[in-house]
């Protein structure tokens, strides 16, 4: 079966959309022939977008921005309605992560994409909206079904399966297994670091800074 | 003041009192989830290109007015990388409001948020989806809905008053 793996973060590295598609592929690969892209651009080079028109399945997993969908990929996945599809029977599924605790707050992107999937005429399969996503490069893989990303990792062997199967399954939305009063203490300890490497203040963060 | 961020390049949308329109000039660039405008330069985002000033744009608005194609419920790629590129609005601190996470203020001002769809073919569920994203991103401004419009043509937006 050749499933489609897409990044959609437009970062380079460390993504947790990347490492959310690290697990699913860990559920998937003994039975499936996997292509990995990623969609950093506005645009689609016309072989990838060949590709992935010969594939069963395609996986999205992509950052929450702004309660939807980034706007680099958004005009790719225009650009793919667009696109010439010999074969509508291909499943779509979708992973969105977003920096807030609550993966629910990825309902409306999930519903973006599927509305895509309508206007495509390709089969919506499902998704999962991931809360906690900033935490996600931080936290150590699950063992044995214990961790800060257990939950995140269940649904992804679940998705796994209905992908294997060629089935849809509901969104599903989950959290990391952190609490979000620490999830929240962690964050802002997080951008106080980040300010101050890059030579700012504690306090700078809240500059309201006037219109040049 | 009025923000108005549009995808339309030959706007002729009459707009009542004092205001400022963002449309498509020139090469915007997408977001690329560096949150420089939160950690580099607190309120700016970090590429200038003519479009790094929205946060503080919509800081000085009372009401901030969407008019963009209805793209499967939500804005256009215009509309949204000027929204992906004005994150600094909001402060990177957490709140819970509602029961839910969301950003802290960095601004004192309530947005009153009004969007205008338009587009041939919006389904029903693209409007319900895009009633709900409107909701949510004012939630996320901790401001408040204005009105939510949906248009067949880019045409039929030229009667009407902002
Ligand atoms: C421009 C921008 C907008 C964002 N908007 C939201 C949002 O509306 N809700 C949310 O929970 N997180 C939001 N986030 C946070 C990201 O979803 C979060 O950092 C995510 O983990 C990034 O995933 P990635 O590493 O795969 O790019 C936003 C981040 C950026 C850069």
């Amino acid at each position: 079966m050749k499933i489609a793996l897409i990044n959609g973060s437009p970062k380079t590295k460390n993504s947790a959309s990347g490492i959310l598609l690290e697990d699913l592929k860990s559920h998937l690969s003994q039975k499936a022939e996997i292509t990995e892209i990623k969609l950093q651009k506005t645009f689609i080079p016309e072989e990838i977008a060949a590709e992935l028109k010969t594939m069963e399945a395609l996986v999205f997993s992509f950052p929450l921005y702004v309660d939807g969908i980034p706007a680099h990929l958004l005009s790719c996945l225009i650009q793919l309605e667009n696109a010439h599809w010999q074969n509508r029977e291909i499943y779509i599924y979708g992973i969105v992560n977003c920096g807030f605790h609550e993966g629910v707050q990825a309902k409306y992107a999930l519903e973006i994409l599927q509305n895509w999937c309508k206007k495509t005429e390709l089969i919506w399969g499902g998704g999962i909206g991931a809360g906690g996503g900033g935490g996600l490069a931080n936290m150590p893989s699950t063992k044995n079904g214990h961790g800060p990303k257990a939950p995140i990792d269940k649904a992804l062997q679940a998705m796994a399966d209905k992908i294997l199967q060629n089935k849809r399954q509901k969104n599903h939305y989950v959290s990391v297994a952190f609490p979000r009063f620490l999830y929240r203490i962690a964050a802002q300890i997080g951008w106080r670091q980040m300010i101050k490497a890059n030579g700012g203040k504690t306090k700078d963060l809240g500059k309201r800074p006037e219109e040049p | 003041m009025k923000l108005v961020i549009t995808d339309l390049k030959d706007f002729s949308i009459s707009i009542k009192g004092e205001h400022r329109i963002i449309k498509p000039q020139g090469t915007i660039h997408p977001c690329f989830g560096c949150f420089g405008c939160w950690v580099k330069t607190p309120g700016q985002c970090v590429m200038h290109d003519g479009y790094e000033n929205t946060g503080m744009y919509m800081s000085k608005c009372t009401e901030l007015i969407l008019i963009s194609q209805c793209c499967y419920g939500g804005v256009s790629p215009f509309v949204k990388t000027v929204q992906d590129r004005a994150i600094s609005y909001i402060h990177p601190d957490f709140v819970i409001r509602k029961g839910e996470m969301h950003h802290k203020r960095r601004y004192q001002n309530v947005i009153a948020l009004s969007a205008y769809f338009y587009g041939e073919n919006i389904t029903e569920q693209e409007k319900k989806t895009a009633r709900n994203l409107i909701e949510a991103n004012a939630d996320n401004y901790d401001g408040r809905v204005k009105n939510i419009y949906f248009y067949k043509t880019a045409k039929e937006l030229e009667d009407i008053l902002l």
